[in-house]
């Protein structure tokens, strides 16, 4: 792996290059408490020290709404819409959220490319951004907390600018192409390096790692955790819809007035929601919110071939953004019981 | 999705047209003009022919049979409830339209805490009106309706939706998800979250793509109750009794759009103990 720095002098002229490539986004603050992923006009409106974003990156690549197909009636065709295959350049995004995104390609593109979703992310472009977990983030645990694969760029914080790591043949050309804004690194930065992450990696409030669980939470089907949180659970969404990892969609058919033709939209779906269960007939196979809560459990924390890791990448959302307070981590822990390294 | 039990509208195309009625209860008539102002209204009228639509043509009947009713308005008069049933009679499909017709509105709000008696006397004294007045109902307490169609006033992609399904020969998917679903695929922040605010959204069925939150307002439930007893008003009530709010305020809140949900009071009840 090649490894270049980035000083701080030159950290805005960068973004103004890469946003000369293609659509800039990167983290914003989009309200008083909140950051999200936006497109970046201003480079200096970028956020280099935020926790997390209300809506995770998949949706670059699968975004909450869009429309897969027109189909015309009269002559019986469908057309498909197909992305245009423009390039986006998508900055700082964490270590959990580049191992959700792998974990999104291994269902979207590994098992039955999905070619609304691959276009796009063949046409983008992942520069990583180092962080300091707050109280939420348990990457550590789900072994997501260091990536080494899924960016082109990777940005470690150092005292005067980046330590820059560099992924793949894009992240090379893009350093060769702008060699102005690049220097070597000196043996203080391999320090600061070093001393960044031993620093970082105090700062989580569980240690360890959760690889068994799974096994943990199969075990206790019916702890009776479940059914306490679940009763304070709305049912409203948010923990999937903000998950990095979460892959539901709907489709709803959307004929024209005439009848003459229309299109077939996909959104975002969510398992809290009754009709993710519903089927032919009437049947719902998740009846009650505390079958819909338990199964987000399980869902999360299956295992990913691909990456090696649970679908959970431990970025906190879905408690941070529960309006209900309810506490992922803290409930996993409980069902773990000792030993789950809190 | 399970298949309806009315008679599916024929697909006409150029062959036919099908029927419909726009109907009115108690209301504003808030939806009729929603309707009325689609922006394609002009060629919803080349393709249907309709038979009553008082914000539209005076040329209006209750009587004649359509393949399509949209009944606007709560029932709460007799005479609404005799045209109401009138409607019915006359329909294939009955879709419920609005706050009013589909929860009872906000002149239902004193569901379960004044009798209609009560609530005539202290805005009427002893004058007589002339239609015996009844208490504030959405329309399915007395008739059977097919389809809902909520909102305060509903929206008008959803009112296309609605008509395009109909007379392509389907019909409309029920939405059973609450307003934050929307809320964060329009990608706004939560403020019930950021700053307290006693959003409703979670409660609320979605369809409007979180228009109040969308402009930093909270939800206050117009489109009313998620379908299928999914309306958890004992973990919302919960969590603003944790943010500091009243148990009467939480109630009046919720009561404003859903005082007919059957689990209303129930729930809170879950959570305050039981009223006075
Ligand atoms: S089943 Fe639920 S938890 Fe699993 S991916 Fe779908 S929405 Fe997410
Ligand atoms: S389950 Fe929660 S903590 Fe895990 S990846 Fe999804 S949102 Fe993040
Ligand atoms: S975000 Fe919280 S309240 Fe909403 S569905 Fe998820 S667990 Fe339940
Ligand atoms: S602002 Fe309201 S509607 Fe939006 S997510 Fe929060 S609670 Fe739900
Ligand atoms: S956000 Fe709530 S109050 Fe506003 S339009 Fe939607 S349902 Fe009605």
């Amino acid at each position: 792996m090649r490894y270049v720095k980035l000083p701080k002098e030159k950290v805005c002229e960068f973004l103004e290059r890469l946003k000369s490539m293609g659509t800039l986004y990167g983290p914003k603050k989009i309200s008083e408490k909140f950051y999200d992923f936006r497109e970046i006009g201003d480079v200096k409106e970028v956020e280099f020290e935020y926790n997390r974003t209300i809506t995770p990156p998949r949706k670059f690549f699968f975004p909450e709404r869009e429309t897969v197909f027109t189909f015309d009636t009269a002559n019986v065709e469908i057309h498909e819409t197909l992305p245009t295959g423009n390039r986006i350049i998508i900055f700082g995004v964490h270590a959990c959220d580049i191992v959700g995104l792998r974990i999104m390609d291994s269902r979207f593109i590994d098992d039955l490319p999905d070619p609304y979703y691959q276009i796009r992310r063949e046409n983008g472009i992942i520069i990583g951004l180092s962080c300091l977990p707050d109280e939420y983030c348990f990457c550590s645990v789900r072994r997501t907390d260091f990536v080494d694969a899924g960016f082109d760029l990777f940005l470690h914080l150092l005292p005067d600018g980046y330590l820059v790591r560099v992924g793949t043949v894009t992240g090379h050309k893009l350093i060769e192409n702008s060699p102005e804004y690049f220097e070597e690194i000196s043996s203080e930065d391999k320090d600061n390096f070093a001393k960044f992450e031993t620093k970082r990696r105090s700062m989580f409030t569980v240690q360890g790692n959760w690889d068994d669980m799974r096994y943990r939470l199969e075990l206790h089907l019916d702890h009776p955790m479940y059914m306490r949180e679940s009763d304070k659970c709305l049912g409203c969404g948010n923990c999937t819809l903000t998950c990095p990892t979460c892959r539901c969609y709907e489709v709803k058919d959307l004929p024209t007035l005439d009848g003459a033709g229309g299109e077939r939209v996909r959104f975002w779906d969510s398992c809290q929601f009754r009709s993710h269960g519903l089927v032919a007939g009437g049947h719902n196979f998740r009846p009650t919110k505390k079958d819909r809560f338990l199964n987000r459990y399980q869902c999360k924390n299956a295992y990913c071939e691909t990456t090696t890791t649970a679908y959970c990448v431990g970025c906190g959302r879905c408690t941070y953004f529960c309006p209900a307070d309810i506490q992922f981590k803290e409930n996993l822990l409980e069902v773990y019981g000792p030993g789950g390294g809190a | 999705m399970t298949l309806p039990d009315h008679e599916i509208i024929e697909e006409c195309r150029d062959v036919c047209r099908a029927t419909v009625g726009v109907y009115v209860l108690t209301s504003c008539y808030g939806c009729q003009l929603v309707m009325a102002t689609v922006e394609k209204i002009m060629e919803v009228a080349n393709l249907v022919d309709f038979k009553c639509f008082y914000m539209v043509s005076s040329k209006s009947s209750l009587h004649e049979p359509v393949d399509i009713a949209f009944v606007e308005g709560s029932v709460s008069t007799e005479k609404d409830l005799e045209e109401l049933k009138e409607v019915r009679k006359n329909a294939k499909v009955v879709v419920a339209i609005g706050a009013c017709a589909v929860n009872g509105g906000v002149q239902s709000w004193s569901e379960g805490d004044l009798n209609y008696d009560e609530l005539y006397a202290s805005v009427y004294g002893d004058s007589k009106i002339k239609y015996k007045g009844l208490q504030a109902a959405p329309i399915d307490s007395y008739v059977k309706v097919d389809y809902f169609l909520p909102g305060c006033p509903p929206e008008e992609d959803e009112i296309m939706y609605f008509l395009s399904t109909f007379l392509f020969g389907s019909y409309p998917e029920e939405i059973d998800y609450p307003v934050c679903a929307e809320c964060r695929l329009e990608g706004n922040p939560c403020i019930l979250i950021e700053r307290d605010a006693p959003c409703l959204g979670p409660v609320t069925v979605a369809g409007c793509k979180a228009r109040c939150p969308s402009f930093n307002v909270p939800c206050i439930g117009c489109r009313g109750p998620v379908p299928h007893d999914n309306s958890w008003f004992d973990s919302l009530a919960l969590t603003f009794k944790n943010k500091g709010y009243s148990k009467d305020y939480i109630r009046e809140r919720m009561k404003i759009f859903c005082s007919f949900d059957k689990n209303l009071e129930e729930r809170l009840e879950k959570v305050f103990g039981r009223k006075k």
